[in-house]
């Protein structure tokens, strides 16, 4: 018989057997649902938590005793069951429930002494693994008599190996047996009945088994147990049955303190790897309590896998069972089982003659076949021993004898989770005096946020620290992605830079595995996945797959936690914080508190209130329901689908969200790009698109970024706009003029590249370095004023000359002064313009001249920082000289797309999908025409009616527009105050948070910055430029990882505690 | 003494029918014992004939229900109304007290146990009562029952 088969969920025993090769414990919820949805969802949950799981599909008790008609009326009435009634909703339905649970196998759990109604649904479902048992689910639960459960399991076993058989699946069956009554039953019984009920599956033609074995009150007692299991199973299941042992999480009274619990599924989870057991079903901290949801259930898996892991090392107090001496239960097990099949080879008749007779006798058990005599008792030490062993051929209970009690019974039950409860209140009392953990709370789990994540994680392994450290990690979408990154966006998305370009780690990846410091970029990571579609380092990665590799990212760094260092990652939406004490309470929209030493405000792109205009557009297309105004956001966030096939919608903006968002509405939409033999793509279009009629003031689409011919470690020494000569320029108390001073040397770095490069392309390397070296020293000297001149004429002087000038600003608006007679006309403007680009971006950003000197504002933008940030420049300046003039022209030239998408941008022209309105392009609500329009200032016979219109433009944060509740909060309670710039003349001018240097801790309304708490990131854009920066680089530590570092580093020195007001005698205040 | 009153007082012990739990009978049934009582322990998910029948057959001096799961008002009401209506005297008269989680909202539920109590229970324990007053309670609604049964008749 073979594990594989053309359908169906897979075979369980041999997922156990892989996660086994691969030193891995199984883990297993209990979880059943009415609901289909519900029950795939759960499924699915099980199959994502980080953890090797089985997945659990629990039936409801109508089902289980037979009573279809009573599920049916219930489901009909719309009342919830507590299980999944299989049987009402059928093969197709259940079948289709169960693919949510992907490649993990689901088993059926039911407690039925009388399943064949069960597994023959099961089978026709595609699922072929259950439990139970002809003793163990009929005596506890069932008032059915055994002379009717063993027939009915014989011949429902017989049934189950034969129809899985002819679904080409193997049957699988777990006894229940180990399990008999949840508690007060000594581990003989257990171990005897766990074999005697897979020796009766095996008989009966079931050739896959797992035996159960139930936590009870002694961990090295239950090592023993297991022990002990395996080696009868050894000598008593035929060679050919395939087997694994099933440990349970206690399934007595459990603790009531979530500590509590958490000791006792911690307890399990060791005594399972010590034990040898190769699954673990779990229980969760809301057991004493109530049903736990299924983010409990996965909470449970998670952290028993991560004790099992920590299990296997030395640290751990408990013994492997080579170690045991199970002399003790194997031999009473022995004599139990041998007892039974003394009967006859027909194992079923043998156990209801064992009962009968009172050779087998489960202490405390009130069916009626059960003879009742056997009592067990709790010892001193904690091991769980027979108070009375009545008829069964065990030696007498002798000195360990105790009367049982009411009152020693109740504190018997109670005495697991009394302990447990004890123990984690003494553990944390200790853990609080001794060592009370030092707690870190980062705030929003984009890339700012992971980053310093890693770095904290770094830090800590390469220095243990005297205290626990927690970290929690707090997204309000996905924790690991964030809201930009998230992995459920559609695919049409991309991210820049080049994925080549991107990583996350702060250290290449080497031979050990990935962690904090050291793994892959993101390129690198694409390319191990085996994707036969990853097209090399220098492509742009779709936005999701960006997520996936930031949720790698942080397993990874989660992974890598050193001792006393926790990771918890918590989904909730932080909507304020106050100080406590010396800590910071975080409050969440659900109302959990999450208490903090220090916090890392990392919450990313903000949603702001619309400004004048925009809402003038919105409240437009409220009013009228034909129309649609969707505000600007991440494409990811867009409403995209509501626009209508044919629809015209105007499109405002035309940068790397334009790119997006034309994207989604064609390719998106089932259009598809062919290269024709001229090399030149053609759109052919799905017949769902609408027209989109962009405009922009440049009335061009971003242009491409050249061809990339720089390696990832490749970085730019700048000869004139050097950081050393602008560190220079800023003097205390002389705030500077950009364009007077900045500019210049960044204009003349540009030209001095531009021309470079030619001279590489017709002369060499060599000459190059000395025309370089040559052209650097005549700016020096004649001033950077005039660079332009003096390289050109270096550049001539070589014989290099009849290239066209830079022109910067020209190629910012290369439509600017110029009016255009029909919208013909601007169309073909604009596409020999695209061509042009393409013919530039294809010369590469190394060997293409233009493209190289462009990429000059990519490469030296930690430059251009060291001059802006922190007040570098006047109010005026640094308002209509830099954001005005300078960012945007910068973002336009350098932010560059790849050129697939100008390709693509040229051909949706010709196929008249997307149309451009031309520059100083003017969008309005027209109210007699009852619709949006856009026009080109500079174009005739330019104006386009649409019933749409999306802002293709990212919004600025804007700490006062900004509508999160947090930042409200932190606004008005004066944690956050504006960053203000009012030096020299034209002042004032605000932006984001004002912050204090590294750590760049806010800056209170006091004046005072707030200690232990940290802002990173768009926050901070304004009195920072280009916080928006979502990667690091590969190589050297950029400014991202820098400020990362430099929060990790501060966020995890104790606090400086200042010294106690002390006066010594004598002194005078 | 009299002699006649050393015959022990017989309870039957039983639970409703949908629930399955098991402990709490087990430690009712020590407790009775301890206190003197002989039990008939019926067991987890007794179906109301299966009680009825019992009572009828054994004529205990009381019957004492436990539940926990919650359903014991909505069970225990279906069951006392079938005892009461018996025309058996023995079925319509015995006394009967229930007592666990009767109801799935927890402890403090008063309107519960007068409901119970108006329907036919000689007595009603809610989560959370005084276990002396349970001894109490059984001690006086056993105490007026015939020395002497009439088992035969």
């Amino acid at each position: 018989m073979t594990g594989t088969r053309p359908q169906g969920s897979p075979d369980m025993q041999n997922h156990v057997e892989q996660a086994a090769q691969a030193g891995q414990l199984v883990v297993q919820p209990r979880m059943g649902m009415s609901d289909p949805r519900s029950m795939a969802e759960g499924l699915a949950a099980v199959a994502a938590a980080r953890a090797r799981t089985l997945a659990t599909l629990t039936i409801d008790s109508y089902t289980r005793v037979e009573d279809i008609a009573g599920a049916r009326e219930a489901l009909e009435a719309g009342r919830a069951l507590n299980g999944f009634p299989l049987v009402n909703h059928g093969p197709h339905i259940t079948a289709q429930v169960v693919r949510a649970a992907g490649g993990v196998p689901v088993q059926v759990r039911h407690g039925s002494a009388r399943p064949a109604h069960i597994f023959e649904a099961m089978v026709a479902a595609g699922l072929s693994a259950s439990e139970g048992g002809p003793v163990s689910y009929c005596l506890p639960y069932s008032r059915l008599p055994l002379a009717e459960a063993v027939p009915a399991w014989t011949d429902a076993t017989q049934q189950l190996a034969e129809q899985a058989a002819d679904h080409g699946m193997r049957a699988h069956l777990e006894t229940f047996g180990g399990c008999m009554l949840g508690q007060m039953c000594p581990p003989s019984l257990l171990v005897a009945i766990s074999v005697l009920e897979a020796l009766f599956f095996a008989r009966n033609g079931v050739s896959s088994v797992s035996l159960s074995y139930a936590q009870q009150t002694n961990a090295v007692q239950d090592i023993e147990a297991l022990a002990a299991l395996h080696h009868l199973a050894e000598l008593f299941l035929p060679a050919d049955v395939a087997r694994h042992v099933v440990l349970y999480t206690y399934m007595g009274v459990y603790p009531s303190t979530e500590a509590g619990a958490e000791l006792l599924l911690d307890s399990s989870a060791q005594i399972a790897v010590r034990g040898g057991a190769q699954r673990l079903i779990v229980k969760t901290v809301a057991e004493a309590h109530r049903i736990p949801t299924v983010a409990e259930n996965v909470a449970a898996l998670e952290r028993a896998a991560r004790v099992s892991r920590q299990a296997l090392h030395d640290d751990c107090p408990l013994p492997w069972a080579r170690q045991v001496d199970y002399e003790t239960v194997y031999s009473e097990a022995l004599r139990l089982i041998t007892a039974v099949l003394d009967h006859g080879s027909d194992i079923g008749p043998g156990l209801r003659a064992a009962f009968a007779s009172g050779v087998l006798d489960v202490p405390f058990c009130l069916h009626r076949d059960n003879a009742g005599a056997a009592r067990g008792a709790i010892a001193d030490d904690g091991r769980l021993v027979w108070a009375d062993t009545g008829a069964m051929p065990l030696p007498a209970a002798g000195a360990t004898r105790h009367a049982v009690t009411s009152s020693r019974l109740l504190g018997m039950l109670r005495y697991t989770a009394d302990a447990h409860d004890r123990s984690a209140a003494l553990l944390s009392r200790a853990r609080a005096q001794v060592t009370a953990a030092h707690r870190i709370a980062v705030v929003g789990s984009g890339p700012r946020g992971l980053a310093v994540v890693e770095r904290l994680v770094a830090r800590l392994r390469e220095e243990t620290p005297e205290r626990a450290v927690e970290i929690v990690l707090i997204d309000k979408d996905q924790v690991g992605a964030g809201r930009i990154g998230r992995t459920d966006q559609n695919p049409e998305f991309r991210r820049t830079p080049a994925c080549g370009e991107g990583t996350m780690f702060s250290g290449p990846a080497d031979d050990g595995p990935a962690r904090a410091g050291a793994g892959p970029s993101l390129g690198q990571w694409w390319a191990a996945t085996e994707d036969p579609c990853y097209p090399g380092p220098n492509a742009y990665a779709p936005r999701a797959l960006y997520g996936a590799y930031l949720r790698f990212f942080l397993q990874a760094v989660q992974d890598s936690l050193p001792a006393r260092a926790t990771l918890r990652r918590h989904t909730g939406h932080v909507t304020g914080m106050q100080r406590v004490g010396e800590a910071w309470q975080l409050r969440c929209a659900d109302g959990e508190l999450i208490t903090a030493d220090r916090v890392v405000l990392a919450t990313g792109h903000p949603v702001t209130q619309l400004s004048a205009d925009q809402t003038r557009f919105a409240d437009f297309a409220v009013a009228r329901p034909h129309l649609r105004y969707i505000r600007g956001d991440s494409a990811a966030d867009m409403p995209l689908e509501r626009i209508a096939p044919g629809a015209r919608v105007a499109v405002l903006g035309m940068g790397l969200t334009f790119y997006d968002i034309v994207a989604a509405l064609t390719t998106g939409r089932g259009g598809r790009f062919h290269e024709g033999p001229d090399k030149a793509l053609r759109y052919v279009p799905s017949g769902l698109e609408p027209v989109l009629v962009a405009g922009s003031r440049s009335g061009v689409p971003l242009p491409a970024r050249g061809l990339n011919q720089k390696g990832p470690l490749w970085r730019y020494t700048a000869r004139l706009f050097t950081p050393e000569r602008i560190t220079a320029l800023r003097a205390p108390g002389r705030p500077l003029d950009f364009r007077e001073r900045i500019w210049p040397w960044l204009h003349a770095e540009m030209q001095l590249v531009y021309y470079a490069t030619a001279v590489r392309a017709r002369l060499g390397e060599r000459v190059e370095r000395e025309f370089l070296a040559r052209a650097a020293a005549l700016v020096e000297h004649a001033g950077a004023g005039t660079a332009e001149q003096t390289i050109r004429a270096a550049a001539a002087e070589l014989g290099v000359d009849g290239l066209d000038p830079l022109d910067v600003e020209h190629l910012a608006r290369p439509f600017a002064g110029r009016r255009f007679p029909s919208p013909d006309a601007f169309t073909a403007a604009l596409t020999r313009l695209i061509d042009d680009d393409l013919a530039h971006a294809g010369q590469g950003n190394f060997h293409g001249p233009r493209k190289a000197a462009l990429d000059v504002l990519r490469d030296v933008r930690g430059t251009i920082r060291r001059a802006v940030d922190f007040d570098g420049l006047t109010a005026a300046s640094h308002r209509d000289d830099f954001l005005g003039w300078f960012a945007p022209l910068s973002s336009f030239l350098a932010a560059g797309p790849p050129a697939q998408r100008l390709r693509q941008t040229r051909a949706l022209l010709e196929a008249g999908v997307l149309r451009v309105a031309g520059p100083s392009a003017e969008f309005a609500a027209d109210e007699d025409g009852g619709g949006f329009t856009v026009r080109s200032a500079q174009g005739a016979g330019s104006l386009h009616r649409c019933e749409a219109l999306i802002d293709a433009r990212i919004p600025a944060p804007d700490l006062d527009r900004d509508t999160a509740p947090l930042t409200r909060h932190l606004r008005a309670s004066g944690l956050w105050t504006p960053w203000t710039n009012d030096r020299g003349d034209g002042g004032p001018l605000t932006g984001g948070v004002a912050t204090t240097a590294v750590p760049y801790r806010p800056v209170t309304a006091a004046g005072t910055p707030a200690e232990g708490v940290y802002v990173l990131g768009i926050p901070c854009e304004g009195q920072r430029w280009f916080m928006q920066v979502g990667s690091a680089r590969p190589g050297p530590w950029t400014d991202f990882t820098k400020d990362a570092d430099a929060i990790a580093q501060d966020a995890l020195t104790a606090p400086a505690r200042p010294a106690a007001h002390r006066r010594l005698e004598g002194t005078r205040a | 003494m009299s002699p006649i009153q050393s015959r022990p007082k017989r309870i039957l012990l039983s639970t409703v029918s949908s629930d399955s739990h098991t402990w709490n009978l087990v430690f009712l049934q020590l407790l009775l014992q301890e206190s003197g009582y002989e039990v008939t322990n019926l067991g987890p998910c007794v179906p109301d004939a299966e009680l009825i029948e019992q009572v009828r057959v054994q004529r205990p001096d009381a019957v004492v229900i436990s539940s926990v799961n919650g359903h014991g008002h909505l069970d225990g009401r279906r069951l006392i109304r079938k005892l009461r209506a018996d025309s058996d005297p023995a079925l319509s008269t015995v006394p009967v007290m229930i007592g666990g989680k009767l109801g799935i909202q927890g402890a403090g539920q008063p309107h519960l146990a007068d409901e119970l109590v108006a329907e036919g229970f000689d007595a009603v324990f809610t989560d959370g009562a005084d276990p002396a007053e349970f001894g109490t309670a059984l001690r006086r609604m056993t105490a007026h029952r015939p020395e002497i049964t009439g088992a035969a008749a």
